[in-house]
């Protein structure tokens, strides 16, 4: 009975899965389901108009750059606040999760009045800067959870072997630390890929990544090239969800 | 990696255990630069909108009492808090049965479950919003269904309706719902269950007397996170709703895009900001916030 219940409810979440993927192949020029008849003409547009092409590309740029930003910001302070007792720990903690408490559709607000003030809506510069800071509070919890569980005694012993500090660094520390640094990182670029509230207000026409352009699409025009787009990033989220649960499976991969 | 050099820096005097001391200046050398950043570029802006609430266009406390004496405004402020009550109690019943049975299992019935919830989890909002979208259209499949039927009348309008907007910001909440209950359950002992069998409680008291007590933090965590988030939501009821039943972030959309009311759009954010804060703050007192996301 319970098992059921839970079935109809994956089900429900499944529905757009399952309906985005053969809106993808439509020969109709608005929202229609089932559709009409199928072709590849959307697939065709998508890969072929720079009005898509753009923010797609804009997505990636903007993504690698907020989380090279992130683990900027994230990995000395995850360090320092793991590592240390000092005055204002709390304090520190609030500020490294501020982003993740304040709604975003406030963040997007503030960034808006922030940027136009600094001249940078509308530029890859300034979507990056919101980006990455936005991504600090998970990256942070992904990679101070990492080094608390990390066993200091890896490095005392590569020490009284003789390792200098930065080597001890680079050879102990680091390769035991990196699984989590990349999960962290990912979950960056990921939370600046799927972001669509801050990007709307601050993006503009010059730094238009893909959820604002589904956005804007959805609003203005209907264009169902954003079919594809969906069934594209379903795609891959599909991948990397079975990816990672194939890896799970194997316990020399359990990270 | 660019953030390389600081952490040995730390490491040169961080290896040795008197190294944990108050006050050694390499902790400020690697927390220092991070916490300006974030205040020059986080705090700062939101400072921002909390000084522009009350100087756009002059220095006053007008706008906030606009926000609480005009009733398009209440409305506005009610209509959300209703909202979010509704789409975190519809989180709570379809979650609950899901995390459930992906605590308590471990056949490929657990898998499978978590395996949607996965996905449907990392699906953007975009993605989501614009199934729904073809899914309540006019010319989607419960219309087609509902005139197959052939009721008779004309098809009820879906789009456009607090009703889609409900529908799906559930849809989209609902994964951060079950894994918070998720992360719960999967720590409840099954030998509690057991013991509690063996001391000749039927399955249904059991359940009743010890599975569901013990998952309650895991209900309020994931109650909170919904509610939370649904009252700043911005992307779906903006799609999928209606401009009559407004939410706080379509109002500062409004306010932005089409009346370019700045000192307004700051006040209203500053009170949504407030709400998210006091509840936060009152969950924190008496949980800690750290567990929230743990």
């Amino acid at each position: 009975m319970g098992v059921i219940l839970a079935l109809l409810v994956a089900t429900f979440l499944l529905l757009p899965i399952v309906i985005v993927i053969p809106m993808s192949f439509s020969t109709a020029i608005s929202f229609e389901f089932p559709p009409p008849g199928y072709s590849l003409r959307y697939y065709a547009k998508f890969f072929t108009s720079e009005e898509w092409l753009e923010p797609a590309l804009n997505s990636f740029v903007i993504a690698l750059g907020a989380s090279a930003l992130t683990m900027l910001l994230v990995v000395p302070a995850a360090f320092g606040y793991v590592r240390y007792r000092f005055r204002g720990k709390a304090l520190v903690n609030l500020l490294m999760m501020a982003p993740l408490v304040v709604p975003h559709v406030v963040s997007a607000l503030a960034y808006y009045g922030f940027l136009a003030r600094a001249r940078l809506t509308g530029t890859h510069l300034g979507v990056i800067v919101a980006h990455g800071v936005l991504a600090v509070p998970v990256a942070f919890l992904v990679i101070s959870a990492t080094l608390k569980g990390f066993d200091r005694n890896l490095e005392r012993a590569a020490m009284s072997a003789g390792a200098g500090p930065l080597r001890t660094f680079f050879h102990v520390t680091l390769p035991v630390l990196r699984p989590g640094m990349l999960v962290g990182a990912l979950f960056a670029f990921l939370s600046s890929f799927n972001e669509a509230v801050v990007v709307i207000f601050i993006g503009g026409r010059g730094a238009s990544t893909l959820p604002k352009k589904m956005y804007e699409s959805i609003r203005l025009e209907s264009d169902p090239v954003i079919a594809v787009v969906s069934t594209l990033l379903v795609s891959a989220v599909v991948l990397g969800v079975l990816a990672s649960a194939f890896l799970r499976r194997r316990p020399a991969n359990a990270a | 990696m660019a953030g390389g050099l600081s952490p040995a820096a730390a490491l040169a005097t961080g290896v040795s255990p008197r190294a944990a001391r108050r006050g050694s200046p390499a902790v400020w050398l690697l927390l220092g630069p991070p916490s300006l950043v974030l205040t020059l570029l986080f705090m700062l802006p939101i400072g921002l909108v909390l000084v522009t609430s009350v100087t756009d266009p002059r220095l006053s406390l007008a706008h906030y009492q606009r926000i609480f004496t005009v009733p398009l405004y209440t409305h506005v402020m009610l209509n959300t808090f209703v909202t979010s009550l509704i789409v975190t109690a519809l989180c709570l019943v379809l979650g609950y049965p899901v995390a459930c049975v992906m605590a308590r299992r471990s056949d490929w019935v657990s898998t499978l479950l978590l395996t949607i919830v996965a996905m449907s989890f990392w699906t953007g909002f975009l993605v989501r919003t614009y199934a729904w979208l073809v899914i309540l259209g006019s010319k989607g499949p419960v219309v087609a269904m509902y005139q197959a039927l052939g009721v008779g009348g004309p098809a009820p309008r879906l789009l456009f309706t607090s009703f889609a907007s409900t529908l799906g910001m559930t849809h989209i909440l609902l994964p951060y719902m079950i894994f918070a209950l998720f992360a719960v359950m999967k720590k409840i002992e099954p030998d509690h269950l057991k013991a509690a069998a063996s001391l000749g409680a039927r399955p249904r008291a059991a359940f009743t007397e010890v599975f569901l007590p013990l998952s309650l933090p895991g209900v309020v965590n994931g109650s909170l996170l919904v509610f939370v988030t649904c009252l700043g939501f911005f992307v779906t009821p903006i799609l999928l709703g209606t401009p009559r039943d407004m939410m706080i972030s379509q109002l500062i959309n409004q306010q932005i895009e089409e009346l370019l009311a700045w000192g307004f759009a700051s006040a209203v954010a500053v009170i949504l900001l407030l709400a998210t804060g006091v509840i936060l703050a009152v969950y924190n007192r008496f949980a800690g916030l750290d567990r929230l996301w743990g």
